[in-house]
């Protein structure tokens, strides 16, 4: 992806220039010089179209979070960062994931420097695997983006783009300590000669963990260390070819004792140790062909994550259970741009990928396979429109093949006014756990097979005589309808349309800027996959699998409004309104065939549509106001950051499973989060920071929360005094 | 409680509005049927100190035109309507009695039953009358928390052991009916309350 901006980005410039403050200055400078754009086009992005964009020129909604606001704010990992952007939500599910668009963290794909990160669990990548002491910036698409990045891609796309090699020698130590003795160690380093390059960044990071709720014996994030290492080698084979290998490896270690209460009705501790390692390796080849119409790139992905737990009981050490989870990722890919003119790019790519997993509750090592190739082609027929069509198409060897097609449209209606527009398909694909688990479990006795085998367990499960049969026919019992949907069982997808504008005037002080972002989004999902039935066992518990059945939408709107100021202040605002339902609940409300049960009184009444409050876990409204101060000239920054979540469902209480009573909500809250910090000399700087400073818990409901999160750091540059970067 | 759904049913479909509520053009009159409730009817084995559901030994069996439990000994007869068992509730039909018993479920609010239909009911066989499983009959399993709720507005209309025919709604599955049941719940306690009608079909 080191491809140099192409012909889109050079049309915009002139409006680029007049929007930005920054850029204003260079104003009546041509801005067809190489040299100045590449200097001075500092927001560009990557992962809307998979060529380098301006971030406003693109078609579709992209946000983006830069290095430096990162440091500022004080964060640590993925989540950390995520959580504070506009229209995401952190979520707690196995892990901590990100809601986009309303929809649950398994529809959002997450790359590192356009490769995906593998190690999902229950549809979950944990944000907090992601150390970013070396993120050059994270790039946000949100809508579906399946039509270049294939399955995951259903609400959008989260970039993290690491930092490439330097010129010169530098690097820097960082460390610091808060509340929970959460430490964190990192170090980077560089090294650009005039060929070669080189960065590595290594960290540490630990915690004693926090416990909400001391009662439950266990505690909610227990003790952990993890260790991350991540380095790329880039070397220039000639002016036109260009290699790079980057490689990242990662490893977690967790300690906890739970009380286990056996079927006797026996309580006693078990220890649980856990690691976690995730690795992965990443050639790619880069080359220009004559006359600059064409690059082409290669690239070789390769990516294993690894978990195993140990449970072996306090008192003697004796064993309890064990598990373990492997899964690796192979894709080679190419990908060539042709620009025959400034005003178009086609983007055509290929590419296949080789999935394994093996697990304590798979059969044996199962693969999915998958061969793709996607076409883009963007287009400005006028100066002022900008248009994207793409479409992709992946032959995945276990379930149907997947046509995702998406257009975008960009118009510059006024010199300070936008519109844009897209609609897409994205898609999901089914996991591992549904195409291949093979689970039954011992004390309660029910099973659960994977669609992929499904037909062939029940037809076993009937011939050894372990289902249940009907006296009259003596037949065993099957729910055939149930059972041939899970033997088909096919991606989740959505129709997803995004339509807004973007508003940047040109203000009569100079000291002074405005911008603001509107978009409004409907995803329509359909497919959506839940378990289900397919037959009954002897022993009168269920055999489960999967089956496509549920609809669902999404639809909201995002504002966003940046205001740079005067002496260094920049002042941000967003909000997200948001309505997320299940088109069945829906459905069934309309039809008045939904009742709830007042728990207290055991009387029954009517749910009306008015009650539905939709899906749980989203917030219909959320906002964040940020100040971040900037003074170079005293190495003096600050930031003080105001998160809202507003209320949002947690758990059914009236016999009913929907949302539709107010004790189903959980409380909205605000986190305040400040940071400061200060450079001493040219090498080193300080930082100190709160999080969550008003110490806002509510154990019950969000794990999360730990309440207030004091810090303070110290960073030291190494080698020549670092310049300012020329990207 | 009739003013607070009179909305909700002008907004239902037709047919349920038809269904419903219309006192005048219901069955004929005949003795007014009394609602009773039972609360926390042990269909429990030895409940183990967690909680854990260990399964009763035998039935709970319960004659609705008496409103009382009927000893397990007289199963084999008609003096029983329904039994429980955890999950489980019987007719006296089919596989389970010698009686004329039989049952289907019904989503409406308990009011809105006002007559049984004359037929349409199941009968026990290895899939009971009442549907097992978690949303397939009465009851909802939640596995995360391992809770057991009676879906709201599942009305079980029952035919009972002598052909009279009887409305019961489950309310709550744990003893001594907790508006929020935990893990340490006792589970396998019935609180429900039913219409019996020894003459005919009404049932309010």
């Amino acid at each position: 992806m080191a491809r140099s901006l192409t012909a889109p980005v050079l049309r915009v410039a002139p409006l680029a220039l007049l929007a930005s403050r920054a850029l204003a200055q260079q104003a009546g400078v041509p801005v067809l010089a190489d040299t100045l754009r590449r200097q001075h086009l500092g927001e560009v992005v990557v992962t809307a179209t998979r060529t380098e964009k301006a971030l406003t020129d693109v078609a579709i909604p992209v946000s983006v979070i830069g290095g430096k606001q990162i440091k500022s704010m004080g964060s640590l990992r993925l989540g950390d960062v995520l959580r504070e952007q506009t229209g995401l939500s952190l979520v707690a599910d196995h892990g901590q994931g990100i809601q986009l668009q309303g929809l649950n963290s398994e529809y959002t794909l997450i790359l590192v420097d356009g490769e995906p990160l593998i190690g999902r669990t229950a549809g979950t990548l944990d944000l907090t695997r992601v150390a970013i002491g070396n993120i050059q910036r994270v790039e946000v698409v949100k809508g579906p983006a399946s039509a270049l990045w294939g399955s995951d891609a259903l609400a959008g796309v989260v970039n993290i783009i690491t930092q490439k090699p330097q010129p010169g020698l530098s690097g820097n130590l960082r460390a610091r300590y808060g509340t929970n003795q959460t430490t964190d160690l990192s170090g980077t380093f560089n090294a650009g000669g005039e060929r070669a390059g080189l960065t590595v960044f290594g960290n540490r990071y630990s915690s004693a963990g926090y416990t909400l709720q001391p009662e439950s014996g266990t505690a909610t994030i227990p003790p952990f260390a993890s260790y991350t290492g991540q380095s790329r080698f880039t070397y220039s084979l000639s002016e036109r070819t260009k290699f790079s290998l980057s490689g990242r490896y990662f490893i977690e270690n967790q300690r906890s004792t739970a009380p286990i209460t056996s079927e006797a009705g026996t309580t006693a501790d078990v220890d649980l140790r856990s690691r976690q390692t995730d690795f992965s390796l990443n050639p790619t080849l880069t080359h220009r062909f004559g006359g600059d119409k064409v690059f082409a790139t290669a690239r070789l992905y390769y990516s294993r994550y690894h978990t195993q737990e140990a449970y072996t009981y306090a008192a003697d050490g004796s064993y309890y259970d064990a598990t373990y989870f492997t899964q690796s990722f192979l894709r080679p890919e190419v990908q060539v741009d042709y620009s025959p003119r400034l005003n178009q790019t086609l983007t055509l790519g290929a590419g296949y990928q080789r999935q394994t997993v093996e697990a304590t509750r798979y059969d044996e090592q199962q693969q999915l396979a998958n061969g793709y190739g996607y076409a883009q082609y963007d287009w400005s027929p006028l100066t002022k429109l900008n248009l994207v069509g793409g479409v992709r198409y992946d032959g995945p060897s276990q379930y149907a093949g997947q046509l995702s097609p998406k257009l975008a449209a960009r118009y510059q209606l006024r010199p300070w006014l936008a519109l844009r527009g897209s609609v897409g398909r994205g898609y999901r694909a089914p996991d591992f756990r549904q195409l291949y688990l093979n689970f039954s479990n011992p004390t309660v006795g029910y099973s659960v097979f994977g669609t992929h085998q499904v037909q062939a367990k029940v037809a076993q499960l009937a011939q050894q005589g372990q289902l249940a049969s009907d006296p009259a026919t003596g037949e065993p019992i099957v729910y055939q309808a149930a059972l041939a949907q899970a033997g088909s069982l096919t991606a989740e997808s959505s129709v997803a349309t995004n339509l807004g504008f973007l508003l940047e005037p040109k203000l009569p002080n100079k000291d002074f800027s405005y911008r603001l972002t509107v978009n409004a989004f409907r995803n329509n999902l359909q497919n959506l996959i839940e378990t289900t039935t397919v037959a009954l066992k002897k022993n009168g518990q269920a055999v489960f699998s999967y089956r496509n059945v549920t609809r669902a939408y999404t639809q909201g709107l995002e504002l966003e409004n940046s205001l740079g100021l005067p002496h260094g202040f920049t002042l941000g605002a967003g909000y997200q309104y948001l309505v997320a339902k299940d088109q069945a609940v829906v459905d069934a409300v309309a039809a008045g065939t939904v009742f709830r049960r007042d728990p207290t009184t055991l009387e029954t009444e009517r749910v009306r549509p008015g009650d539905y409050g939709g899906l749980f876990n989203r917030s219909r409204h959320s906002w964040n106001a940020k100040l971040f101060y900037d003074n170079p000239a005293h190495g003096f920054t600050a930031s003080l950051r105001a998160i809202y979540r507003g209320r949002y469902g947690f758990a059914d209480s009236n016999a009913n499973t929907i949302l539709d009573a107010a004790n189903e909500y959980v409380r909205g809250y605000l986190l305040l989060n400040v940071a400061a910090s200060k450079t001493l000399g040219p090498r080193l700087s300080l930082q100190a920071g709160a999080d969550n400073l008003t110490n806002y818990t509510d154990p019950a409901y969000i794990s999360t929360l730990a309440g207030r999160l004091l810090y303070a750091s110290v960073a030291i540059e190494l080698g020549k005094k670092p310049v300012a970067r020329t990207l | 409680m009739y003013t607070s759904f009179r909305p909700a049913l002008l907004l239902a479909a037709g047919m349920l509005a038809l269904a419903s509520c219309n006192k005048d053009d219901t069955v004929a009159p005949t003795p007014a049927a009394q609602s009773q409730t039972v609360t926390s009817l042990s269909a429990a084995g030895t409940a183990s100190s967690t909680g854990q559901p260990i399964a009763a030994k035998h039935y709970t069996f319960f004659s609705l035109a008496d409103g009382k439990q009927v000893a397990y000994t007289d199963s084999n007869s008609t003096k029983w309507d329904v039994a429980f068992r955890g999950t489980t509730i019987l007719t006296n039909s089919g596989t389970s009695g010698p009686g004329q018993g039989g049952a289907q479920v019904q989503s409406k609010l308990f009011t809105e039953v006002v007559a049984a239909p004359t037929d349409g009911y199941a009968v026990d066989a290895a899939k009971p009358a009442i549907p097992t499983g978690s949303g397939q009959g009465w009851y909802n399993y939640n596995s995360t928390t391992h809770i057991i709720t009676p879906i709201a507005g599942k009305v079980l209309v029952v035919r009972t052991a002598t052909g009279k025919y009887a409305k019961l709604e489950i309310q709550n599955y744990y003893k001594d009916a907790p508006a929020a049941p935990s893990a340490t719940s006792a589970p396998g306690y019935y609180t429900f309350r039913y219409v019996y009608q020894p003459s005919g079909t009404a049932l309010q």
